[in-house]
């Protein structure tokens, strides 16, 4: 295994990377710059709303991704270590992690001393060896991410719990899985084509309805029995709230926030907004699912109802900086039309189902997790 | 002051090339009432990882001779006088231990310098506050008693071992270390990414992203690159000790 004997570490900060160059700046070199901005300090795991990404989510690193496939875990590093001072560019997940940022400095601006904040975290299989590429590319793309976990190849589980991770984003289904069944709300998210532009200033976050905020019971009528049944059962249950699904805590984190905003008078303009985009109808089923929303007390900004027309058209409408969906079908979908979209495998959706062959859900990184609990590598059709 | 002396068991090493690690003897044995032996104490699981990697390193070179070399240490008088016990304990226990080395409060740290130790540890601060300040590299044992112990070693080194703040590149009780450090580094190369029986990882609690970098820096300068990393940025760190269960620490025993 070769060392890296040279360049070690680049150093964030304003007018370093001006024309564009990449090349970093050797450790050594490190004092002789003036100190970067003072940063603001991080907030406690526990007052803040962790959201914990994986290094494939946030960077593309696809390239590199097929080097381990291809060539194994020694040239993978090999690649990596020598291309450190490469910052990666921006993947699916950037531009949700941009706007987060964007909603705290507007939250600090209002709220100074408080630690109510998103708080991005940095939660990877791979080995401290990528460490310094993935802190350096944070450092050039001017993130504001101090936390991280660099697992070697163990379950990242644990560390989640430990931070209280609000939500995990991952491009590994089997973690993503792994994370639902322990409580953590999680998606798979997917490296696609061309996405479309988005807001900076505000964030905007779709959800589907079934098996995402609410539980998977009532989709289980529909595929049992048919839509007619499922019509007849919705509105017999009308007043009785359904079942809270894996994301339904999400949705409660940002209505919190969103009432701090509301509270200094910027209801008009808040800076985040929240979209419910389900496949039910406004005249019939949907009436439960507004209930239940009210009887747990949460908002939703705005409530689409589709009636079973395709997703799509509807967010490239809105532009939403993420969208969940239990249905790969609808994920798909979406993304097609430029939405960063992303999987809830949770419910009865996921039996049976063969994972969309259109959008490249990559197998997990680093194969080591043999430390890990059962390991299903998807492989998928590349393209 | 009785002074120390030092014993040699039947499995000592080739001396040469080997990475001596002492261990006080009040963590490896527990004292049983009604017994004649001692009981297991809070540092078995360690040495038998440290017997793991030995083990692996032999089956990948029958003729290796960077090997982790155990000593058993007392600090106190009073194991001082229990010799014949810990001996007989360590042979019951089928220990792989070379040297006994049986010193007291005042001679100890003397004592692991005349035996050239690269390594110290125990589960007392103060022991290692003394060790350390006398030049030998020491570091806390970790003890996860509720956990089921795990099959790899697992090294954890502090950010405030690795760097000093405010004080430039200036590094702590890494300079001092360096001997250490680049052997453990070799013993670390010989097995592949996948499947060590070690596993070396770096923990920064306070500071950003940047110290964390530097720490993963520092340590690659003495020819170790680290497996983990975890950067806390000021986050509470037991309940990541807790996911880790590191076997022992490095990290700064001043203050």
């Amino acid at each position: 295994m070769s060392q890296n004997n040279g360049q070690c570490l680049t150093v964030g900060g304003p007018g370093l990377t001006e024309n564009g160059s990449n090349r970093g700046i050797a450790w050594e070199d490190h004092e002789k710059l003036s100190t970067p901005t003072r940063r603001p300090k991080s907030p406690q795991p526990g007052n803040a709303i962790t959201i914990a990404v994986s290094s494939r989510v946030l960077f593309n690193m696809e390239k590199e991704q097929q080097i381990f496939e291809q060539q194994g875990m020694e040239e993978y590093i090999k690649y990596q270590v020598e291309h450190e001072t490469e910052p990666f560019s921006p993947g699916p997940a950037f531009s949700f992690v941009k706007a987060l940022e964007a909603v705290n400095a507007q939250l600090r601006e209002l709220y100074p001393s408080s630690e109510e904040l998103f708080d991005v975290v940095l939660i990877t299989n791979n080995h401290a060896y990528v460490g310094l590429r993935l802190i350096n590319t944070i450092n050039h793309h001017q993130l504001f991410i101090e936390r991280f976990c660099m697992t070697g190849g163990n379950s990242p589980i644990g560390y989640m719990k430990a931070y209280h991770t609000n939500l995990y984003l991952s491009a590994d289904a089997a973690k993503v899985r792994e994370a639902l069944e322990e409580g953590i709300a999680a998606a798979t998210m997917f490296t696609t084509g061309k996405l479309k532009e988005v807001s900076e200033t505000q964030l905007r976050v779709a959800f589907d309805g079934d098996a995402v905020l609410f539980s998977d019971e009532s989709e289980r009528i529909y595929k049992a029995h048919g839509l007619d049944k499922f019509f007849e059962h919705e509105k017999a249950h009308e007043n009785k709230p359904l079942d809270h699904g894996p994301l339904k805590g999400f949705l409660e984190v940002l209505g919190k926030l969103q009432k701090k905003f509301y509270d200094k008078g910027q209801r008009m303009d808040c800076p985040i907004r929240t979209y419910l985009v389900t496949a039910r109808s406004a005249a019939s089923s949907g009436t439960r699912a507004l209930k239940t929303l009210r009887s747990w007390g949460l908002e939703i900004d705005e409530a689409l109802f589709l009636a079973g027309a395709p997703k799509g058209p509807m967010l490239e409408k809105i532009r939403p900086h993420i969208f969940f969906d239990d249905q790969m079908f609808h994920v798909e979908g979406a993304a097609e039309m430029g939405t960063v979209a992303c999987h809830v495998p949770y419910g009865i959706a996921q039996r049976g189902t063969k994972s969309g062959a259109k959008i490249k859900e990559t197998s997990c990184g680093p194969k080591l997790e043999i430390s890990g609990p059962g390991q299903n590598i998807l492989s998928e059709t590349k393209k | 002051m009785t002074a120390s002396i030092c014993a040699a068991s039947d499995t000592r090493k080739n001396a040469e090339h080997t990475v001596v690690v002492a261990i006080t003897s009040h963590s490896v044995f527990e004292s049983r009432d009604g017994d004649d032996v001692f009981g297991a104490g809070l540092a078995f699981p360690l040495l038998q990882a440290l017997q793991r990697v030995n083990e692996q390193l032999l089956e990948g070179n029958p003729d290796e001779s960077l090997l982790f070399d155990v000593v058993l240490v007392t600090t106190d008088r009073k194991q001082q006088q229990q010799r014949s016990l810990i001996m007989s304990s360590t042979t019951h226990h089928g220990l792989d231990v070379s040297r006994f080395c049986f010193s007291c409060e005042e001679d100890f740290v003397e004592s692991l310098q005349t035996n050239a130790v690269d390594l110290f540890l125990s589960t007392d601060r103060k022991e290692l506050l003394q060790a350390s300040e006398q030049g030998v590299v020491s570091a806390l044992l970790e003890t996860h008693s509720a956990s089921p112990p795990l099959e790899q070693l697992r090294i954890l080194f502090c950010g405030d071992f690795l760097i000093q703040p405010d004080a430039g590149l200036k590094l702590a009780g890494a300079q001092s270390a360096k001997g250490f450090l680049s052997r453990l580094g070799e013993v670390r190369r010989r097995f592949s990414v996948q499947d060590s029986p070690l596993s070396i990882t770096v923990l920064t609690s306070r500071g950003g992203r940047e110290s964390c970098g530097s720490a993963i820096c520092v340590l690659r300068s003495f020819g170790i690159n680290a497996d983990e990393a975890y950067c806390l940025a000021g986050a509470p760190r037991a309940p990541i000790l807790n996911v880790l269960q590191p076997h022992f620490i490095f990290m700064s025993f001043d203050g």
